[in-house]
């Protein structure tokens, strides 16, 4: 990837919380560079440290925690921001209005007493916008998420659905034309259904707007859906990512072929499913070497004394493991497709566009 | 639907009314020494002393006058008496011992009643909810640990320790404040500056005694902004770059406060209550403490007309609470609908 395209800039990102039993790092030494207008799908297991790198990109991660290391923004025009160092007032300038941010507690993301209106308004007001301009781009947008703007402005949160109140969200988090929207498990709690049209949907806002997507979840199948690339994390870092047809016909790092065995497919039987052995590290524990050895079927020496770095499989593609090439031979996919398909994402598309 | 439940409402609040005035009479009248025993006993010990003597009609005739009740007739016939001139006429009857009515003599402390209790109701209440959300913005700090034990301990000692301790530094002791009444004796009352600093100086105590009463909503109010703190919305609202003092009052003052709201007009009848031992630590001539003094002479119809009147208030506040509840809080729609 080129630097110039870069919007979001990750280098040596590290997250700790100090605890009474030690300090806790749940993200390590982290590198991510996000391409402008792409849409980057981090996954990883719960506590993985995804939503932690997520929260860094506004410098948002929850109180004690502290983020250090360089987190650089790369506006359109202008000088890039370094949004670690910036001030309070600033950091509420830059939160939204470049970088906005859609997280997992959707269901309770509006103030219960407040009508959305009210949300819209208080959030150009407090932004120095013109309200009525944007209180026009606010029925827009609501239209662009399938809501009916007159209906639903009046309503509180209580008076709408999960789904509609997810989709109101998103239009709020576009309202002041951010560059960059972070959605951290934003179809969680939502039914089938509703996962995949909210899909569609920002697929559709995000060529209308401009937008560049970071899309966190643990939801794999969705992620292939709507990703460019994926990002698989482990362990409080990245351990590979690429382009999402490199990573489904040619993952190379065996976390992420365990991972994409383990995908669950109902023509299987419960007690037939694949599981990962063993269990994920502590974030305060300190793991010499591969953070992956303790359960990686490949470890050997070299893999328990050092830590691998990013290798390069092919132009797009990286992988943190030292035998990124026999990782295929080693981890075997249960139902992995033979070939790749010419046509990049279609075949991992399957009934996406309900 | 609306119409419906505000007609509902206001039914429940009359027949609550109806009911605490019906029980409180029958309680006094079960009581050893009703209304009539004591005021006869009182005609009688007057007696002893002077040497003419009143035959009995002459005392129950007396009686009669001063309750507006036939002492010897059955009790549902005194109830009926009593009631209709209460609800028909507005008529509370007369104080056992002079000539006023009830009536005038509560609208003639009442005022003063009043006074101090709603700014011991305003002053507490301000001050709690700024300290309970300063602790839970500083949960866990220093400030926060010595406040909740500060105002554990406030909380548990009873107003009128409070209110004697009060009268001992600052009346007795640095005589900073008036030991009681309402106002400075040979002050002309009436709309002028030396008035109404002399009926602050004199409040003051009684208000800041009173305000005690209110503390423990200091920790109410810090466990719910706490809780709030916590909340997603607020988070968003952070992620949103909203400026702070929206998100102070708008967000964590407003939710934190809504659960506390029947709380504050249930707490109009505490006040009301404790009124009456802080009145008379003070002597404060407020209603407080003609239902004292009431007691201490048996006086029956000024303390069931002092009663009505404290039932009253509490029941309206309470009604306006539970009918404006749908207003600030959008999430109660007002009733009726979901039943």
């Amino acid at each position: 990837m080129s630097n110039s395209d870069t919007i979001v800039e990750v280098r040596d990102l590290n997250v700790t919380f100090e605890m009474n039993r030690g300090q806790s790092r749940v993200v390590r030494d982290a590198d991510l560079d996000v391409a402008r207008n792409e849409t980057l799908g981090i996954i990883g297991e719960s506590g993985s440290g995804k939503s932690m790198l997520a929260s860094s990109f506004l410098n948002a991660v929850v109180e004690p925690g502290v983020s250090t290391g360089e987190v650089t923004y790369h506006p359109d025009d202008g000088e890039p921001v370094s949004v670690l160092d910036l001030s309070e007032s600033e950091l509420n300038r830059f939160r939204w209005e470049e970088i906005a941010m859609v997280f997992q507690g959707a269901m309770s993301s509006f103030n219960p007493v407040t009508t959305i209106r009210t949300h819209f308004r208080e959030t150009l007001q407090d932004h120095n916008r013109d309200i009525p301009a944007g209180m026009d781009r606010a029925r827009e947008l609501l239209e662009s998420v399938y809501l009916d703007p007159d209906r639903i402005l009046d309503s509180y949160a209580h008076e709408l659905s999960g789904g509609m109140k997810q989709r109101a969200l998103i239009a709020l988090s576009l309202v002041l034309e951010p560059d960059v929207l972070v959605l951290d498990e934003p179809t969680a709690a939502l039914d089938l259904l509703m996962q995949r049209s909210i899909v569609t949907l920002l697929r559709d806002l995000q060529a209308e707007y401009d937008l560049t997507l970071v899309f966190i979840t643990h939801d794999l199948p969705l992620l292939t859906k709507l990703a460019d690339r994926i990002a698989v994390m482990y362990a409080f870092n990245i351990v590979e990512i690429g382009t999402t047809d490199d990573l489904l016909y040619n993952a190379s790092h065996p976390y992420t072929r365990a991972l994409l065995d383990t995908t669950p497919d109902l023509n299987v039987p419960v007690e037939e499913m694949n599981i990962i052995e063993g269990s994920k590290p502590d974030p305060v524990d300190h793991i010499p070497g591969c953070s992956y050895h303790p359960r990686c079927p490949m470890a050997d020496e070299r893999c328990r004394s050092d830590d691998p770095p990013m290798m390069t499989v092919s132009n797009s593609h990286e992988s943190a493991c030292f035998y990124y090439d026999e990782a295929d031979d080693a981890v075997t996919i249960s139902a992995a497709p033979e070939t790749r398909p010419a046509s990049g994402q279609s075949a991992a598309t399957d009934g996406g566009e309900n | 639907m609306q119409g419906n439940y505000l007609a509902k409402r206001i039914g429940q609040a009359l027949l609550t009314f109806f009911a605490t005035v019906t029980l409180t009479f029958v309680l006094y009248q079960m009581m050893p020494g009703g209304p009539e025993q004591a005021l006869r006993n009182q005609i009688l010990s007057q007696q002893m002393g002077s040497s003419n003597t009143i035959n009995p009609e002459q005392i129950e005739q007396l009686v009669e006058n001063y309750t507006n009740l036939e002492s010897d007739a059955p009790i549902y016939v005194q109830y009926y008496q009593y009631m209709s001139s209460v609800f028909l006429e507005f008529d509370l009857g007369e104080s056992l011992y002079s000539e006023d009515t009830v009536t005038s003599l509560l609208a003639e402390r009442l005022p003063w009643s009043m006074l101090i209790s709603v700014y011991a109701m305003v002053i507490g209440y301000s001050v709690s909810i700024v300290l309970g959300a300063v602790m839970a913005f500083k949960e866990k700090s220093r400030f926060d640990s010595v406040s909740s034990v500060v105002v554990i301990g406030l909380n548990s000692t009873p107003y009128y320790v409070a209110g004697i301790l009060f009268i001992f530094f600052f009346s007795i002791r640095n005589n900073v404040f008036p030991t009681g009444g309402r106002y400075g004796l040979g002050i002309e009352p009436g709309f002028n500056p030396a008035f109404m600093q002399s009926i602050a100086l004199h409040a003051a105590l009684p208000i800041l005694s009173m305000s005690v009463l209110g503390l423990g909503t200091a920790l109410t109010m810090r466990g719910n902004s706490v809780r709030v703190l916590g909340e997603d919305y607020l988070r968003v609202a952070e992620l949103r770059g909203l400026r702070n003092s929206r998100i102070a009052t708008q967000y964590v003052g407003r939710n934190a406060i809504l659960p506390m709201y029947t709380q504050f007009m249930i707490g109009i009848a505490g006040v009301l209550s404790s009124s009456v031992i802080v009145e008379e630590i003070f002597s404060y001539p407020g209603v407080g403490l003609l239902v004292y003094d009431a007691i201490q002479v048996r006086n029956y119809p000024v303390l069931m007309g002092s009663l009505i009147v404290f039932t009253l208030v509490t029941i309206v506040a309470i009604l306006i609470a539970d009918l404006t509840y749908g207003f600030i809080d959008p999430r109660i729609s007002s009733g009726g609908n979901n039943e």
